[in-house]
């Protein structure tokens, strides 16, 4: 049993490292992760600029709305959760498409390795991507924009961003479940990431959202994730504070995750019947 | 016997409807032609928008640009930032999808000249871009409280010299691509840059000093302008006179510089045998 579990620990280590080296071949990619962080969100800085018109009474609707005068702050943190949602949809599951389209998938099944590490191994190496990206956002809503964060609000972030995890991961393998069933998931990614990006106040204060748009965005963990990042680092909020946020997240999480499992051997069992793993 | 010309033209519109065929193959990615934009730009930048407006007014937008007509501002926007679209990744990124499937050394083979698949491209990409904004524009005014004037036909030109200056785009795009390889992230952040920095999304006026000149040197800025100013009566950037002459001027400078580009990198990576590396 505890040799089972070490060897699948070794399996998951593996599997993220394996991950880090297919993104260490193709370079560009590293020049997106410095890119994109900093253009996207630096793009609506200025849509708001344009919206805001050095106009003072348009400037405090915003800060009455958001709860923070911080234009810059509040857009970054919004895209900066975007893009590492935007990495968890699209990571395990296209990860999984890869295997299937590169005829690896079936080899990878057959080894003595648990599904789990399948299904979460990939995303393994998308952590380190996801701090990276935090920290980028972070130096430079510092050190180019002005932004006060000191280290104990950068801890509460690392919480916040801690409890996170398994709800956003729990998504994404819900969706390589999703690969292995109809063996094609952009569509579905598309429309989920649509429904995030209307809902859970990226760029803007769900407030401005009619009353049903609101309970929807409340029923979405993105919208707590990016809520708490927003309170620990631009309102100051102590954790304590952000615990029924919190809360939902974990909560969440757990039920994505199990959700995620159970798909996943149920997809796994119909791919095998029906003997449609390499199939695409 | 028909001339040249007429063949070479006769080629464009044949590859336009081979490229068109393949995307009425593909319904959901046209349906994506519409609602990407829509979710990706539209909404998040409306509900930012709606963030800052006081008592149901964009009163901001109305001091920086003349109109407190948000919805409209944006959705005429998203006409510009699809024809640039189009330059950069139907003419331009498709040699690099033919590059991967291992056809471009056929097609080059071809009696048809290389720089006829970019204008065959460019057909087809712009007649889709054409009924995607139109389909949005009227989602927009239908639902999202966008109001277009009638002013709107007399920008037409513009965007008639817009699509033109996009071929020449396309050409230098294309270039890159052949010899980048990988050229994924150069077309992505190019692409998002150039639509940005033409006020696609917001007034010129908001970008930092050390950008602004570039605006001015882009032929889709006067495109977008000239676009809002008739049809929102927004302020103008320069006198509309002037800038329909600086965007026919840039415009004719694009196709002429980019099919230059274009046919020297042709001929380089001929001499070089790279056509088929990737």
């Amino acid at each position: 049993m505890t040799a089972s579990l070490v060897a699948d620990l070794h399996a998951f280590a593996a599997a993220g490292v394996k991950e880090f080296r297919i993104l260490r071949r193709y370079p560009t990619l590293f020049l997106g992760f410095l890119f994109w962080p900093i253009v996207l969100p630096f793009s609506y800085v200025l849509q708001a600029r344009g919206f805001a018109g050095g106009n003072a009474a348009a400037e405090a609707a915003f800060a009455t709305r958001a709860g923070t005068a911080d234009v810059v702050g509040f857009l970054f943190l919004g895209f900066t959760a975007y893009m590492w949602i935007s990495m968890i949809l699209w990571g395990p599951g296209t990860a999984l498409r890869t295997e299937q389209v590169r005829g690896s998938l079936e080899a990878l099944f057959l080894t003595p390795a648990s599904r789990l590490v399948i299904l979460f191994g990939p995303a393994f190496s998308q952590i380190v991507w996801a701090l990276y990206m935090f920290g980028l956002v972070g130096i430079a809503m510092v050190f180019v924009f002005g932004i006060d964060i000191g280290l104990v609000e950068a801890i509460r972030a690392l919480v916040i961003i801690a409890v996170a995890t398994p709800a956003l991961y729990g998504m994404g393998a819900l969706f390589a479940s999703v690969v292995l069933r109809f063996g094609e998931v952009g569509a579905l990614v598309q429309t989920v990431r649509g429904i995030f990006t209307a809902f859970c106040g990226m760029t803007f204060p769900i407030i401005v959202l009619p009353e049903w748009g609101r309970a929807v965005a409340l029923a979405l963990p993105p919208t707590y994730l990016i809520g708490g990042l927003r309170s620990a680092l631009l309102a100051g909020a102590d954790l304590v504070s952000l615990i029924p946020d919190m809360a939902f997240l974990l909560a969440s999480g757990l039920f994505l995750c199990a959700a995620a499992v159970v798909a996943f051997r149920s997809t796994e069992r119909y791919a095998r019947r029906g003997g449609s793993l390499a199939q695409y | 016997m028909m001339g040249d010309r007429t063949l070479e033209l006769l080629s464009a519109w044949a590859i336009a409807r081979k490229e068109l065929l393949t995307q009425l193959r593909y319904p959901l990615q046209l349906f994506t032609e519409v609602a990407q934009p829509l979710y990706q730009f539209l909404v998040p930048a409306l509900l930012l928008g709606a963030s800052f407006a006081v008592a149901g007014r964009a009163v901001g937008l109305e001091a920086m640009t003349g109109t407190d007509n948000l919805a409209g501002y944006l959705f005429l926007g998203v006409i510009v930032g699809g024809m640039v679209g189009t330059a950069f990744w139907d003419m331009a990124f498709s040699f690099k999808r033919e590059m991967d499937v291992g056809t471009l050394e056929q097609t080059w083979l071809s009696p048809t000249r290389p720089e006829t698949f970019v204008l065959g491209r460019a057909i087809s990409g712009g007649l889709i871009s054409v009924g995607a904004s139109a389909v949005l524009v009227l989602l927009g005014m239908a639902f999202f409280g966008a109001e277009v004037g009638e002013g709107l036909w007399l920008a037409l030109p513009a965007l008639l010299l817009a699509m033109a200056s996009m071929v020449g785009i396309g050409y230098l795009v294309a270039s890159a691509c052949l010899m980048l390889r990988e050229p994924n992230f150069f077309v992505d952040a190019t692409n998002f840059l150039f639509a940005m920095i033409s006020g696609v999304a917001f007034p010129v006026a908001v970008l930092p000093w050390f950008i602004k000149p570039v605006a001015y040197i882009l032929p889709t800025t006067y495109a977008v302008d000239l676009l809002r100013v008739y049809a929102l009566g927004t302020r103008p950037l320069l006198d509309p006179a002037l800038e329909w002459v600086a965007l026919a001027v840039l415009s004719a400078v694009m196709i002429v510089v980019g099919r230059i580009v274009f046919r020297r990198t042709e001929h380089r990576m001929r001499v070089r045998g790279t056509l088929g590396q990737h």
